[in-house]
């Protein structure tokens, strides 16, 4: 066993945390307040080759592996879990999705700039009646000649607001082409501005208030057969095969905030003085710090560990549920004790860590619910 | 425009100073554990000026460095911000190399790539700060230098350099090639990025030894060193305070200004 990261992984780490306390840290709280999309930053993540971590040269990407997006991933989340976020959906979902399943053209037509993050990419898979029953999906989607034509709504939708988002893939419901063949979930293509898909308003938030999230809707959307993406009757798995890298990446996004948690923390605890001494000298303040740092390397290991398992092609679906669990509840008790240890002065915005608490409880809930989660490991249990 | 940057691993200047320690009977640094060393910022700003050269001239940039532990790090990190080449200097008899000798092999170095029009230093290294070596490195080389330089341009085969005076800069212009060194009103060095970081890593580097170049043991590492350092220890400041009063805060405000006066530069 070897727990060291490699020299790339290792040059991915301080690249991405310099860029982070050079020019993300100090946005975020700007970012939240004013729920400004930082087009400028996401320009400047594109321009480090971030959105393309993992892919190979040919398709737009750097050639690295998943376990150095992971890491790139976790330490932007540091920063600003937003942008961690926008990793997640572009990388580690759509444009895996187009590389795992896409045919050469679609690589070639939507991968290639999507890995070079000139554009960004889209997930709709939930529905105002499909949460973690996924499978309800109610929109279909009907072939009509050299077309299929979707019609429906996705919520909740990532990254879609983004001017320079271009498209959304979305998982739809398709009859039957002949007789005695079931209904079909399948995946296609949505390209931004295709006649028939509009946006609903930008949803105000918790949280991550400057992530272009939006309603995605379709009205006899039509679009070319060849936005068909993988197999007949497999859009369902397709899109539960990226959602399990998604789930590495979440796990990665809340490490990343435990860790700013973390610092802050120990910051403060040291600076605080009260009955004649830094709070840190207190064991009340200096157990809950040793947990937080305790919870924060595990998660990290388990995340490094699934993403690990992905990159040597070994199965990780149990892991990377572990990992998203594990990671994203104690991630919420870690900004919790983090808002503690700072008393009264964690209910105030100019403090990071009044953030980080607002933050921290998405993460239960994006790709998949703690509830999800345990579904997975307990169903792999028997 | 063939450039060559010469560039120094120094301990982190953001690492914590309760991190730093010497060890006085061998006037060595001990490296602090688990903090790799970093390239030096002011180094960091040559490879950026190359970088900003090849952009606009195009060209080809090695970067080379005489440092032992943590060579290959600081040169991958070179190459991953945009460094074709580069090339380590390594060789037991290399150690102890003060200023001087250590100017002389990265002199002997650029003589054996043999094609060049530029060398880029940084003003200092960031742990010693002598800000000696490219000033002799254009000595030994026979060619023109210009030091602490906050910009270059090449236009027509001539070099253009700011140089960072007290009170403002100067325009020098000269002949190629020259040695320039960076200093910090440069700007900021680029992050790698992550195509960089894959192509660094994957990057053959060479190590080229004493022998190598071609140069006498003698005249490197210690026994060519002209300084020798006596003594390394860490300065403890000692620190007193006392509070003025009077009866009022006007005169306690007049003996303050007294005590300042006092006070021997």
């Amino acid at each position: 066993m070897d727990f060291r990261l490699s020299e790339e992984q290792e040059m991915i780490r301080n690249m991405t945390r310099k860029f982070v306390d050079e020019v993300v840290a100090s946005r975020a709280e700007e970012g939240e307040a004013t729920g400004e999309y930082p087009y400028d930053i996401i320009k400047q993540m594109a321009d480090l080759g971030m959105m393309g971590i993992p892919f190979p040269q040919e398709y737009g990407g750097s050639g690295g592996d998943w376990l150095g997006m992971h890491i790139c991933i976790e330490e932007m989340s540091r920063g600003d879990t937003t942008l961690g976020g926008l990793l997640d959906v572009t990388t580690s979902v759509v444009a895996q999705e187009l590389y795992v399943f896409g045919t050469e053209e679609q690589r070639q037509k939507w991968l290639i700039p999507m890995a070079r993050g000139k554009t960004i990419g889209a997930f709709g898979l939930t529905e105002p009646g499909a949460g973690s029953d996924a499978g309800a999906t109610k929109t279909t989607a009907v072939r009509d000649g050299g077309s299929w034509v979707i019609n429906g709504t996705k919520q909740f939708i990532t990254n879609i607001g983004l001017d320079n988002a271009s498209l959304v893939i979305i998982t739809a419901r398709t009859k039957a082409q002949k007789p005695g063949e079931k209904e079909q979930i399948n995946t296609f293509i949505v390209p931004k501005g295709t006649p028939g898909f509009s946006l609903g308003k930008k949803y105000d938030k918790m949280a991550w208030r400057h992530s272009a999230t939006h309603e995605c809707i379709f009205e006899d959307c039509r679009i070319p057969v060849s936005n068909f993406l993988g197999k007949e009757g497999r859009g369902f798995a397709q899109h539960l095969a990226v959602l399990e890298t998604g789930r590495i990446s979440v796990a990665a996004i809340a490490v990343g905030l435990m860790q700013a948690c973390l610092e802050a923390s120990l910051k403060y605890a040291k600076e605080r003085v009260q009955f004649g001494q830094p709070i840190i000298n207190f064991q009340a303040i200096s157990f809950k710090l040793a947990d937080m740092a305790m919870a924060t390397e595990l998660a990290r290991n388990m995340y490094l560990k699934a993403a690990w398992l992905k990159d040597n092609r070994l199965p990780h679906t149990l892991e990377a549920a572990y990992a998203k669990l594990y990671a994203s509840e104690m991630c919420e008790k870690a900004a919790s004790d983090a808002y503690q240890i700072h008393g009264g002065y964690g209910f105030m915005n100019e403090y990071a860590v009044s953030r980080y608490y607002r933050h921290a409880k998405i993460l239960q809930i994006v790709e998949g619910t703690s509830e999800v989660q345990r579904l997975v490991i307990s169903r792999n249990l028997k | 425009m063939e450039i060559i940057v010469c560039i120094k691993p120094v301990l982190d200047p953001d690492m914590p100073p309760a991190k730093f320690s010497v060890d006085s009977k061998t006037n060595r640094v001990i490296p602090p554990e688990g903090m790799p060393l970093v390239i030096n910022p002011y180094d960091a700003l040559a490879v950026e000026a190359a970088l900003k050269i090849k952009e606009a001239k195009g060209g080809k940039i090695t970067a080379v460095t005489l440092a032992g532990s943590f060579a290959t790090e600081i040169l991958r990190k070179a190459v991953a911000m945009g460094a074709d080449e580069a090339i380590n200097i390594n060789d037991p008899a290399f150690e102890d190399s003060d200023t001087f000798s250590t100017a002389f092999i990265l002199a002997e170095v650029v003589k054996k790539i043999g094609k060049y029009d530029l060398v880029l230093c940084g003003r200092q290294a960031a742990d010693w700060d002598n800000g000696v070596v490219g000033s002799v490195i254009a000595e030994y080389l026979n060619i023109p230098s210009v030091i602490r330089a906050k910009g270059i341009v090449v236009t027509n085969g001539k070099l253009r350099v700011e140089r960072v005076v007290a009170n403002g800069f100067e325009i020098y212009e000269m002949g190629l090639p020259a040695v320039v060194t960076l200093s910090s009103e440069m700007g900021q060095a680029r992050i790698p990025t992550g195509w960089g970081i894959i192509n660094a890593v994957k990057k053959k580097i060479p190590v080229w030894t004493c022998s190598d170049l071609g140069l006498d043991p003698v005249r490197v590492g210690k026994t060519a060193a002209r300084n020798s350092l006596v003594k390394l220890y860490t300065f403890s400041p000692s620190r007193s305070c006392e509070m003025i009063t009077g009866k009022d805060d006007k005169e306690a405000a007049g003996k303050l200004a007294e005590k300042i006066m006092d006070i021997k530069p």
